[in-house]
């Protein structure tokens, strides 16, 4: 029989062993968390990696060479550009050195917006560079979207049944004041985030930035979350995030269609 | 033996002997909580509860930001720039050099291709702006009016979007002195009747302005009697113009420019 001691014992016993039981879980998480990009890594480097060719004239030494890596950009991008122009659809280009963001139709640039800020992904920075300027020479398709505002802002009106319901519209509402933050998840796994940034932002506007990316920041940790519990490596999103003028960045979502194409130069 | 003794049994021992010399003694349990213990196991709860929030905010704080930050820790090596002197007088280097290059060249010239010297209509539907290019040369822009995106429906299940399509469009008619031929949406959205395919009610004469251009699907650039409502997006889909910009327009562009909707 257990005597008063054990008794108070064995809650602390429990609370120990959840204790563990919880670090442990972290620990394996974290440890989970941080193979997902080296896993990426090595398929990028093995799908996209520098093949020796003994019939052709290249040489892996060349990839050291900051010249041949700077033409090799240039080339990527340009063949994304042209892949992109040859279909009718709107697209997006995104050069970093200009600090700019370009929408295209057809080869012709229609909208210019200047990057106020950006950050990439450290894959994506300073990855080997022969493997990301490969990466990077297919344009990124858009998958999924998630946005604060509205792709049509869509206003449903039903039809009067005769003359005397008929009311003629009002003007419509063009002040600007909802906040501008969307995430675009493209088909090659790159996550590119554009956020508004003016001068002078509202503290509403800070507020809804922080849980717009806090909402999308928990959808990423159930995800990874649902990887890890059946012991797999969750799946590594190399980022692009953007800071653009408001006005711009809505212009950009409304034009881009729901499957749009981007391609970068850094 | 003294250690088999459960706790209280111990306790109630010294008390007996020890402290009151044989009096009746009540149980710690039974005895009235002070008030200064009162104070202290509420200050305990608090205690727990903030601790708890504590390590729910930690822990949130952990898997949202601490675990992308750290997957953000370099874990591979960096490309390794030596740029050699040697391997630049290599002729396979300068080949490949070459190579790249006329590739480059090429592609630019190709991509540069696609923006025509012709005249170019450029309209952007969500601020309801036009640029006009000549030459590769913005020329004119001003106001517009786009599509409202008011989605109309009836009790019959009949529905229509009022959008201006986005993408590219070419000028595929141009007309003068146009007649607008109202179609069904226009009778429904004010509660008359629909009337037969040739109806005479269905024609309107300057409504349209003095020109109009096809963009083909029944989507016009046309003028219009509502200038005040130039620069918002208040149409059935068609692009308005006010007069000046849509007859500067109408005499830029002929039949196949090329008209670049966003």
């Amino acid at each position: 029989m257990a005597t008063d001691t054990d008794k108070k014992k064995q809650p602390g016993i429990a609370i120990l062993i959840v204790e563990i039981l919880i670090l442990a879980f972290l620990v394996y998480y974290t440890i989970m968390a941080m193979l997902a990009p080296v896993i990426k890594r090595d398929a990028l480097e093995t799908e996209f990696g520098f093949i020796q060719d003994d019939k052709k004239e290249n040489n892996r030494d060349f990839t050291t060479d900051s010249a041949y890596l700077s033409l090799l950009k240039q080339k990527s991008y340009l063949e994304s550009r042209v892949k992109m122009a040859n279909t009718d659809s709107i697209y997006l280009t995104i050069s970093l050195p200009d600090s700019t963001v370009n929408l295209e139709i057809s080869g012709v640039s229609v909208h210019t917006a200047p990057i106020k800020h950006y950050e990439l992904s450290r894959i994506i920075k300073k990855g080997n560079e022969y493997v990301i300027s490969s990466f990077l020479s297919r344009p990124f398709t858009i998958q999924k979207d998630y946005s604060s505002i509205p792709k049509e802002p869509l206003m449903i009106k039903m039809a009067p049944k005769d003359t005397s319901e008929y009311q003629p519209d009002i003007i419509p509402d063009t002040a600007d004041f909802e906040p501008v933050n969307y995430i675009m998840e493209m088909d090659n796994g790159i996550r590119l985030f554009i956020y508004q940034d003016e001068n002078k932002l509202n503290p509403g506007d800070h507020f809804h930035r922080i849980t717009f990316d806090f909402r999308y920041r928990l959808a990423a940790f159930i995800e990874t979350l649902r990887s890890v519990l059946v012991f797999k490596v969750p799946d590594y999103h190399p980022y692009i995030k953007i800071r653009l003028p408001r006005s711009d960045a809505k212009i950009i979502y409304r034009a881009m269609p729901k499957n749009g194409q981007v391609a970068l130069f850094r | 033996m003294e250690f088999d003794k459960p706790n209280n049994e111990l306790y109630k021992d010294q008390t007996n002997e020890g402290m009151s010399g044989g009096a009746i003694d009540k149980h710690p349990a039974d005895q009235e909580i002070p008030k200064h213990s009162w104070f202290a196991k509420v200050f305990q709860n608090i205690l727990i509860s903030l601790i708890g929030v504590i390590t729910l905010f930690v822990l949130i704080v952990f898997f949202t930001w601490l675990i992308p930050a750290i997957q953000e820790i370099p874990t591979g090596e960096r490309t390794r720039i030596t740029n050699s002197v040697e391997m630049k007088n290599d002729p396979e280097y300068k080949k490949q050099i070459a190579q790249i290059t006329k590739d480059i060249q090429r592609l630019t010239g190709k991509y540069n291709s696609y923006t025509t010297g012709q005249s170019y209509l450029v309209i952007n539907t969500t601020d309801n702006l036009f640029y006009l290019y000549k030459n590769k040369k913005l020329i004119r822009e001003g106001h517009c009016s786009s599509g409202s995106y008011k989605m109309l429906k009836t009790e019959e299940g009949r529905s229509w979007i009022f959008k201006t399509p986005k993408g590219k469009f070419w000028i595929q008619g141009k007309i003068t002195n146009p007649t607008w031929r109202r179609p069904d949406w226009a009778f429904v959205e004010e509660g008359l009747p629909i009337p037969s395919q040739d109806d005479p009610s269905r024609y309107e004469y300057g409504v349209l302005g003095d020109y109009a251009m096809a963009l083909g699907d029944g989507y016009l650039i046309h003028g219009t009697l509502y200038k005040r409502f130039l620069g918002m997006p208040v149409t059935h889909g068609c692009v308005r113009l006010n007069d000046e910009d849509l007859e500067a327009i109408f005499h830029s562009l002929t039949i196949g420019s090329s008209v670049y909707i966003y």
